[in-house]
């Protein structure tokens, strides 16, 4: 489930020596970068599910039907694998092959990108979202 | 080096004062070279049993609501700086807090974590643990010594502390001055140093603590920050702290050139987000 083709690995860093490696390091980011007045339903295929810190990650194979090409997708979850275990979801929550729609907030610079918010795995209709975290305390 | 408020040093000549006028030993003296931390003896184990309880993991209310409750008073010279960098979180070009995976530092540490936090009590010392963005951790020490005369600057500062019935007094010093002063996800201004910070901890019922701040940061704001930050206890392991790393998202799995498991950089905007390994398509 995890491993990366060697052939997408290559394309990862090949993809990388074109555009230049990232000379600052960036995991933990805040997410403005992402657009909260637009939200895109993409409908696809899971080919990967990272359960990673600090966000946890979908890539997202979309397209490919009817002749149309296919586009990968990196759908963040805005937060933790041990915030998202408070919140319901488990490692096992997606696996690769699932199909899948997936609610974001893209990119606002339209690349392909986006701030996960909801997953509805369309074989048994199970719904996930990111909600707040249970037992955080309401504010006062 | 960087000087000191008198308030700072009052705070900690009042808390070394303190701790040795109930009779806890204060080991350390200025030559921390041959400075030793006694062993603990069984009545100290002892004496941690007459603290409030504050076991269990804690989770904090959103920083949005501490921030949004709470917001600081800048200097009208830094207003402009705070703005421009509002405008650029608005823009979708985050600056700032939380793009460069370093340490949060206080007091974001304290108002800005977003997952399970512990207190641990040992004799002398209060160690406070979170998952945030690689397990961080604060020492305070509560052995009734005073803030070193010549500290080291961090990211958190040197912290001391005092009980006061079943608060703890924190006292903060010796903060690096690039460290943020919080007031949203992507905007924090540097303290430019001489920050300083008293904290009041305490429960405010049987599973909410509060951490009540008082911030100075004399280059910055044009008066002290009162910020309290709300706490929630749970006992569910669900909420047990859990590895926290900040620069895994970077990479995915993979195999290098060997065949060996390993981590392979990705690409970024340069905002931080991850992009697949075309970033250049346009959405369909």
């Amino acid at each position: 489930m995890r491993d990366f083709s060697r052939a997408g690995v290559v394309a990862i860093l090949l993809a990388l020596a074109v555009a230049g490696a990232p000379a600052a390091s960036f995991a933990h980011h805040s997410f403005a970068m992402y657009d909260p007045a637009k939200l895109v339903t993409l409908t696809g295929t899971v080919k990967d599910f990272e359960w990673t810190n600090p966000h946890s990650r979908v890539w997202l194979i979309t397209g490919g039907l009817d002749g149309k090409p296919e586009d990968l997708w990196s759908l963040e979850l805005p937060t933790s694998p041990g915030n998202l275990t408070r919140m319901g979801w488990s490692k096992h929550s997606l696996k690769s092959g699932d199909r899948v729609a997936i609610d974001i907030n893209p990119l606002r610079d339209g690349r392909h990108g986006g701030s996960l918010k909801k997953v509805t795995v369309l074989a048994t209709g199970e719904v996930l979202t990111t909600g707040a975290t249970p037992a955080a305390p309401p504010a006062k | 080096m960087r000087s000191f408020s008198s308030m700072s040093l009052l705070a900690g000549l009042v808390g070394a004062a303190g701790l040795a006028g109930a009779g806890v030993c204060v080991a350390g003296e200025a030559d921390g070279r041959t400075t030793v931390n006694p062993p603990p003896t069984a009545q100290a184990w002892a004496d941690l049993a007459k603290l409030p309880d504050w076991s269990g993991v804690w989770f904090p209310e959103s920083w949005m609501a501490t921030t949004a409750r709470h917001p600081p008073a800048w200097k009208p010279a830094v207003i402009r700086d705070v703005d421009r960098l509002k405008a650029l979180e608005q823009a979708g070009h985050p600056k700032g807090l939380f793009v460069d995976c370093l340490p949060e530092g206080m007091p974001s540490f304290m108002i800005m974590t977003i997952a399970s936090t512990e207190f641990l009590f040992t004799p002398g010392r209060v160690t406070i643990l979170n998952e945030f963005d690689g397990n961080r951790q604060r020492r305070i020490y509560t052995d009734g010594r005073g803030h070193p005369d010549d500290p080291d600057l961090t990211f958190d500062g040197h912290s001391i502390g005092r009980w006061e019935g079943d608060t703890l007094v924190v006292d903060t010093v010796a903060i690096l001055p690039e460290t943020y002063l919080p007031v949203s996800q992507a905007v924090g201004l540097p303290n430019d140093g001489d920050s300083h910070i008293v904290e009041r901890l305490h429960l405010v019922g049987p599973d909410h603590l509060v951490d009540e701040m008082t911030i100075e940061a004399p280059h910055v704001l044009a008066a002290p920050w009162s910020v309290t930050r709300n706490f929630t206890r749970n006992r569910e392991r669900a909420h047990d702290i859990v590895e926290g790393s900040c620069r895994q998202g970077d990479f995915v799995e993979g195999k290098d050139a060997q065949g060996h498991a390993a981590f392979l950089p990705i690409g970024h905007t340069e905002d931080g987000a991850p992009l697949p390994p075309d970033p250049s398509r346009p959405n369909p």
